[in-house]
C-alpha cells in the first residue's frame, strides 16, 4: 500500500462513568466517524425484548394487543444478545423461532383476589432464562425500597386476571425502537470560548452582569474577587448565539469569540439498562466492523457496461 | 456491487444493499483521507430504498482496492477507539476507587485530588 492516508487515531477521555449514564470526550476524529457510532448505537446494537405474546386469559380493562405492545416495550437485560442468534437465522429450532438457542420464554400469571387494586408490573415476568429478566430499577441506595416495584404492565380490580406466554427475541433499533438499547445519545462539538479581555475592561459592573445574564445557560459569571467576566463552564454553551447577538447590542461586536472545534466531541450516553452504557459503546464498535467486513470481503460482481443496468439508467435520469 | 468498465478500473461505483448513511458517510471520510483518490461520493438513490452508491475515482490505483483499503482503515481506527475506550475506562474507574479511599480515610483535611490524564 503506497502512500499512507492521513487518518489521525482519535484519542478518548471519560468524564463521568455510571452503570447506565457515560459522558465521554472524543478528540481527533471526524464528525463522520462520530455521527455513525451515535446511529449505530441508537439503531444498530442487538438486544432482546418480547416479540410474541400468547394471551390464555386477560380479564383486564386493557386489550389484548395493548399489553402485548406494553410488554414488548419492557427493557430486559440483553448481555447474551451479541452472542445469541436472530431467529431467522436459527437452524436449531424447526423454523418457528422459539428454541432456546434463539429465544427467551417468559411468563405471567396475576389475579387479584383482595379488594385492592393490583399492580402487574415488570417483576411479575418470569424468565426461563435468568440471565436475561425484566431490568430491575431500583436503587442500589435502597430508600424506600417499597416504591420501586417494577414497570406497571397494567392494573387489576377484584376477580380480573391475566395469564400469558410470553417469547423474547433478538433484534435490532432499525425494525422496531423495543430494541433500541439506548435511551439518549447525544454529541456536541466542543466550544472553545475566548473573551477579548480590553474591550471587556472597557465595560462598567452592570453592562458586564447584564452580559453574563443573556446567555440562557450560565456559561459566563463575574470574579467576585477580580469583577472580571470568566468562563464558569463552557460545555454548557449550546450553540444559540445570544451572547453574541447581546455583544452587539451592546455595540462591542468581538467581545467574545466562540469557536466550535471541528474535531473534539463530547459524547452523553444514557442506556436503557438493557445493556450497560460502556458495554453499548463497545458494541457499536464491534457491530462497525461487522458491517465494514461485510463491505470488504462481499464478492463484487462487476456490471462493466455503464448502458445497461439499473445503476446506469439512475445515473442517466432514467 | 462494482459499476465500472473493464479496460479502466481506476474509476467505479459501488452499490451496496441494506447500508445507509452510517458507513457511507464514515467510509467517504475516510476515503477523502486517502492520497490515492482523486474523487469520491456517496448518494443515496431513494430514502425508501436501502441502498447506497459510492462513487470512487484514483490516480490510477484499481478503485476497489482503495475502497477495501478504506474499509480497512476505518476498522483500524475504531479498534484503535475501542482500546482507547477500554483503557480509559479503567483508568476511570481505577481513579474513581482511589478518590473513595481517600475520601474515607481523609476526615477534615480540604485536599483536592487531582484529576490525572
Amino acid at each position: 500500500m503506497e502512500g499512507a492516508s492521513y487518518q489521525r487515531f482519535p484519542r478518548v477521555k471519560i468524564r463521568e462513568l455510571k452503570d447506565e449514564y457515560a459522558k465521554f470526550e472524543l478528540h481527533d476524529t471526524d464528525a463522520s466517524m462520530a455521527n455513525a457510532l451515535r446511529r449505530v448505537m441508537i439503531a444498530e446494537v442487538p438486544t432482546i425484548a418480547i416479540d410474541l405474546v400468547e394471551i390464555e386469559v386477560n380479564s383486564s380493562v386493557l386489550n389484548d394487543e395493548f399489553i402485548a405492545h406494553r410488554l414488548g416495550l419492557i427493557p430486559l437485560t440483553s448481555q447474551r444478545a451479541m452472542s445469541m442468534r436472530f431467529s431467522r437465522d436459527c437452524d436449531a429450532c424447526d423454523g418457528d423461532g422459539q428454541c432456546e438457542f434463539c429465544s427467551v420464554e417468559f411468563h405471567l400469571r396475576a389475579k387479584c383476589i383482595s379488594d385492592q387494586t393490583l399492580d402487574v408490573t415488570s417483576k411479575d415476568l418470569y424468565s426461563s432464562d435468568h440471565t436475561v429478566v425484566p431490568v430491575d430499577f431500583t436503587d442500589s441506595a435502597g430508600y424506600e425500597s417499597s416504591e420501586q416495584r417494577g414497570i406497571i404492565i397494567v392494573k387489576l380490580r377484584r376477580g380480573q386476571e391475566l395469564r400469558l406466554r410470553a417469547i423474547a427475541r433478538k433484534g435490532i433499533g432499525k425494525d422496531h425502537a423495543k430494541w433500541s438499547p439506548a435511551a439518549t445519545v447525544t454529541f456536541m462539538y466542543e466550544p472553545e470560548i475566548h473573551i477579548n479581555e480590553d474591550m471587556m475592561d472597557t465595560l462598567t459592573l452592570e453592562e458586564k452582569q447584564s452580559f453574563v445574564d443573556s446567555s440562557p445557560t450560565r456559561v459566563f459569571d463575574i470574579d467576585p474577587n477580580t469583577q472580571q467576566v470568566v468562563v464558569v463552564d463552557p460545555e454548557a454553551y449550546t450553540y444559540d448565539d445570544e451572547v453574541l447577538k447581546k455583544a452587539e447590542a451592546m455595540g462591542k461586536p468581538g467581545l467574545v469569540e466562540i469557536y466550535a472545534k471541528e474535531d473534539s466531541f463530547i459524547f452523553t450516553i444514557e442506556s436503557t439498562g438493557a445493556v450497560k452504557a460502556f458495554q453499548l459503546v463497545l458494541n457499536a464498535i464491534e457491530i462497525l466492523k461487522q458491517k465494514l467486513d461485510a463491505v470488504r470481503l462481499s464478492e463484487d460482481t462487476v456490471e462493466a457496461d455503464d448502458q445497461f443496468g439499473e445503476l446506469g439508467a439512475h445515473m442517466r435520469g432514467g | 456491487m462494482e459499476h465500472g468498465s473493464f479496460t479502466d478500473n481506476s474509476a467505479a461505483t459501488f452499490s451496496l444493499t441494506d447500508e445507509d448513511h452510517t458507513i457511507a458517510n464514515a467510509v467517504r471520510f475516510t476515503l477523502n483521507q486517502d492520497p490515492r483518490v482523486t474523487f469520491c461520493g456517496y448518494s443515496i438513490p431513494h430514502p425508501s430504498e436501502a441502498q447506497v452508491n459510492i462513487r470512487v475515482q484514483t490516480t490510477g490505483d484499481p478503485a476497489r482496492e482503495v475502497l477495501k483499503d478504506a474499509c480497512q482503515n476505518l476498522m483500524l481506527m475504531y479498534r484503535h477507539v475501542r482500546c482507547t475506550f477500554d483503557k480509559a475506562v479503567e483508568h476511570f474507574k481505577a481513579s474513581n476507587a482511589v478518590k473513595a479511599l481517600k475520601i474515607d480515610s481523609q476526615d477534615s483535611s480540604g485536599d483536592d485530588s487531582e484529576e490525572s490524564e
